[in-house]
């Protein structure tokens, strides 16, 4: 009897991998045929697909293409380390997709070595401008996110109570403290036009006027865009320093803030980064004050379109104020109307060129 | 095993349905991947449609089935193309000679990863036979990276003696590492699972100073990011530059490190000690072993071994450091302890079980990408591996194996205890 029954445990095993075996021989005329979609495809950084912001935003733009075009399907691949960023992007080359999209400033080598090794292969990058040699094709996708800031910090200045604000950073580079040092020239600019008193905690400006490839000021950094427990820290010792707005440039590290905020209870708020909060974090859009966004998700869509149609243009696309690539949208605490005309004058004055967004030009006030 | 060795050799019937580590570490694994199959038939929403329509029409059964097979099977197809080989690719190659390097790529892929592991684990697996539960490996590899950077890029010199100087630069970074805890075991008895785990967050600490700070971080360069090690100083990859296949030297010094682990453990008289240690420190200590140098020399082992995985992570792929080097998912160091655990504690079969792990992580990019099947189910899978095997009686009982003997079953805990 009982030899019977192992009998029938090992032929059940036995089964089970032969009958996995044939499908998978079986599976394979299945999804031959799905090959000749163009294929867009994107390399996330450690923050992966789900982060509520830039990550996410660019996996949004393959999407929205997807739904422009019959033609275009979607795939993505998330980084669990930096050592993941130039397996993933091979993967995708062997893959033969039409695009890859990958996100971020930290991305900038391997795509470099990617794009260098296989100049044919289409890539988009957002938040970076490889040095690539020519004949390669790649589409630098960047921001100047000082402009939103800019508005984001004057956002902050005029709704603050305790006349302290405070920001901090994923990581000390230029494509994370950009937006800081807009975020610290609004505050000042608020200051110094309508004689009020906001200090700015957490970002001091260098003393060269920052652009997009470099602005490397001092400041707070969390040295991570997924440690949440580190943003929630940081964020209680501002609100221990009187600060009562914080700006998190530091991706999904921001929900750390908006943990803080709901412990530190009513009068404190923040200022989401990249994509629109109370889209993204639906539920916690009463925390925020508004959105300094990023037109990640437009402009990446814009690229895979255009490649699949065959019109891409390799170099670099600059978003700005005033081609919506970067913008302030309000969140889910209400701003008094006159704020607000406060804040369209200076998006007008930027757009114009008559207002700066180099902190240098506004003297901090003591 | 004595009674077997005397016995004529058993038929293939009898060693198949005999609890003997080798058949259920195979069973183990067959479990692992069929729990793998239910996760996906659980979490896919293609399958969930069609079990949802499982009373909408005649077929509704048969073609659940289909769905869920075809699900299940294109997921572990595509692991196995990722991970392995393509057959198709293969044969194309094969008969017109062409495209090598990409057949091969999922191949040298899964050495590329393999090899910095099968290191690490087998300094895991050393400090295990003799008892201690080496849970800081993770930090030593930091330690190990971050010294075989400084060396490698603050120094300059011919290969010829900056390569063998960057790997002994993070030998002897992980053995500093290593020391301290064992040390601290030796002399003063404080535990070594506790000292080792704290000390990985020390060295976190440390590897984000470095690599913020002037001397060691690149020049230009505001974010925590390392200088990048001279070409003299790194492993060079196997086939040149050119194949973009990453697989490097390291695969030797891994192969090296086999051939000393299994000399230590099985020929040499100190490896004699640790084993008697690991298997019954009072004994050891009444036969005349000196505990607390075992104790030091382990720790320095496994140290010094673990710096050298880390040291080699960094040499093969991507020749600096940064703030997230092993951290999180990538840390090697972990993955060891159940790799270690998975390889019984012997070089070969950490060799085995090593592969395994680069396999199932290097094939589940490949089934993310293409079925969209999420990667994580690798880890899963991994974890289900390990916990099987951790529980033969379980596996026992489930495929009804013989117990013809429990020896090497068991895996050593003592380190809890002593």
């Amino acid at each position: 009897m009982r030899s019977i029954r192992r009998f029938a445990t090992v032929l059940g095993a036995g089964t089970l991998i032969l009958g996995t075996l044939t499908l998978s021989l079986a599976a394979t005329s299945v999804t031959a045929s799905a090959v000749s979609k163009f294929k867009a495809c994107v390399v996330t950084d450690t923050g992966g697909i789900n982060d509520g912001s830039f990550n996410q935003s660019a996996y949004d733009g393959l999407k929205d293409a997807a739904k422009a075009d019959n033609n275009i399907s979607y795939t993505y691949l998330s980084s669990s380390a930096s050592t993941d960023y130039a397996p993933n992007i091979n993967q995708f080359i062997s893959e033969k997709c039409g695009i890859i999209v990958t996100v971020g400033f930290l991305m900038d080598t391997a795509t470099k070595n990617a794009a260098n090794a296989h100049p044919s292969q289409k890539f988009a990058i957002v938040d970076d401008a490889p040095a690539v040699k020519k004949g390669t094709h790649v589409s630098a996708l960047q921001y100047e996110t000082d402009q939103a800031g800019f508005l984001g910090g004057i956002l902050a200045a005029g709704s603050s109570k305790t006349g302290v604000v405070a920001t901090y950073g994923g990581e000390n580079f230029s494509a994370v403290t950009l937006y800081e040092n807009g975020f610290v020239a609004g505050v000042r600019y608020y200051d110094l036009t309508y004689k009020k008193k906001v200090t700015v905690l957490g970002w001091t400006p260098p003393k060269v006027a920052c652009n997009l490839n470099k602005c490397a000021g001092t400041g707070t950094f969390v040295n991570s865009f997924t440690d949440q427990t580190a943003g929630k820290s940081d964020t209680t010792a501002f609100f221990a320093e009187h600060a009562d707005i914080v700006f998190p440039v530091a991706g999904s590290v921001g929900l750390g803030s908006v943990a803080a905020a709901k412990l530190a209870g009513a009068g404190h708020s923040i200022i989401w980064v990249d994509s629109n909060g109370c889209i993204q974090e639906k539920a916690d859009c009463k925390y925020f004050l508004g959105t300094v966004a990023k037109g990640v998700e437009p402009s990446v869509e814009a690229a895979v379109l255009s490649a699949a149609k065959g019109t891409f243009k390799s170099g670099s696309y600059i978003g700005t104020l005033k081609n919506n690539g970067t913008a302030l949208e309000y969140g889910g605490i209400s701003v008094p109307s006159s704020l607000k005309a406060e804040i369209a004058t200076a998006k007008a004055g930027i757009i114009a060129g008559t207002i700066s967004v180099n902190p240098n030009k506004y003297p901090a006030v003591k | 095993m004595s009674d077997v060795a005397t016995k004529p050799r058993p038929s293939l019937w009898v060693r198949y349905t005999s609890s003997s580590p080798i058949v259920v570490t195979i069973y183990a694994l067959i479990l692992g991947l069929v729990i793998g199959a239910l996760i996906i038939v659980t979490t896919t929403p293609a399958v969930l449609d069609a079990w949802r329509g499982l009373f909408s029409s005649w077929n509704g059964l048969p073609h659940a089935l289909n769905v869920s097979f075809n699900n299940v099977g294109a997921g572990y197809r595509e692991m196995f193309t990722g991970s392995i080989v393509d057959p198709q690719g293969f044969w194309h190659s094969l008969v017109t000679g062409k495209g090598w390097p990409n057949t091969l790529t999922p191949l040298s892929e899964t050495l590329t990863y393999a090899t910095p592991l099968v290191i690490v684990s087998i300094g895991v697996g050393i400090a295990f036979q003799t008892g201690l539960f080496n849970i800081g490996a993770n930090g030593q590899a930091v330690i190990g990276g971050i010294a075989g950077v400084a060396f490698g890029s603050m120094l300059h010199m011919p290969t010829i003696i900056h390569l063998p100087l960057a790997l002994v630069a993070g030998v002897a970074g992980g053995m500093l590492c290593g020391a301290l805890p064992g040390v601290l075991k030796a002399y003063t008895g404080a535990h070594e699972v506790i000292v080792t785990l704290m000390f990985n967050y020390v060295t976190y600490a440390f590897l984000l100073f470095m690599v913020l700070s002037t001397p060691f971080q690149q020049p230009g360069q505001s974010n925590d990011l390392s200088r990048t090690m001279d070409p003299t100083a790194v492993l060079p990859p196997l086939f040149g530059t050119k194949s973009g296949l990453r697989v490097s030297y390291g695969v030797f010094v891994a192969a090296l490190v086999v051939l000393f682990a299994w000399w230590l453990l099985n020929r040499s008289s100190l490896g004699f000690d640790f084993r008697v240690t690991g298997a019954n420190p009072s004994a050891a200590r009444a036969s005349g072993i000196n505990a607390r140098k075992v104790i030091v020399v382990a720790f320095l082992i496994s140290g010094g071994l673990a710096g050298l995985a880390g040291v080699v992570q960094v040499a093969s792929t991507t020749h600096y450091v940064d703030g997230t080097f092993l951290i999180g998912n990538a840390g090697i160091g972990f993955t060891a302890i159940t790799v270690a655990l998975l390889g019984r504690n012997r070089p070969i079969g950490i060799v085995w079980a090593a592969l395994l792990f680069a396999a199932l992580g290097v094939g589940g990019r490949n089934m993310q990408s293409t079925t969209g099947i999420p990667l994580d189910l690798a880890t899963v899978i991994q974890s289900a591996i390990v916990l099987f095997v951790a529980t033969p009686v379980l596996v026992k009982e489930i495929f009804r194996l013989r117990n013809v003997s429990t020896v090497g079953l068991q895996i050593s805990t003592t380190g809890w205890g002593s």
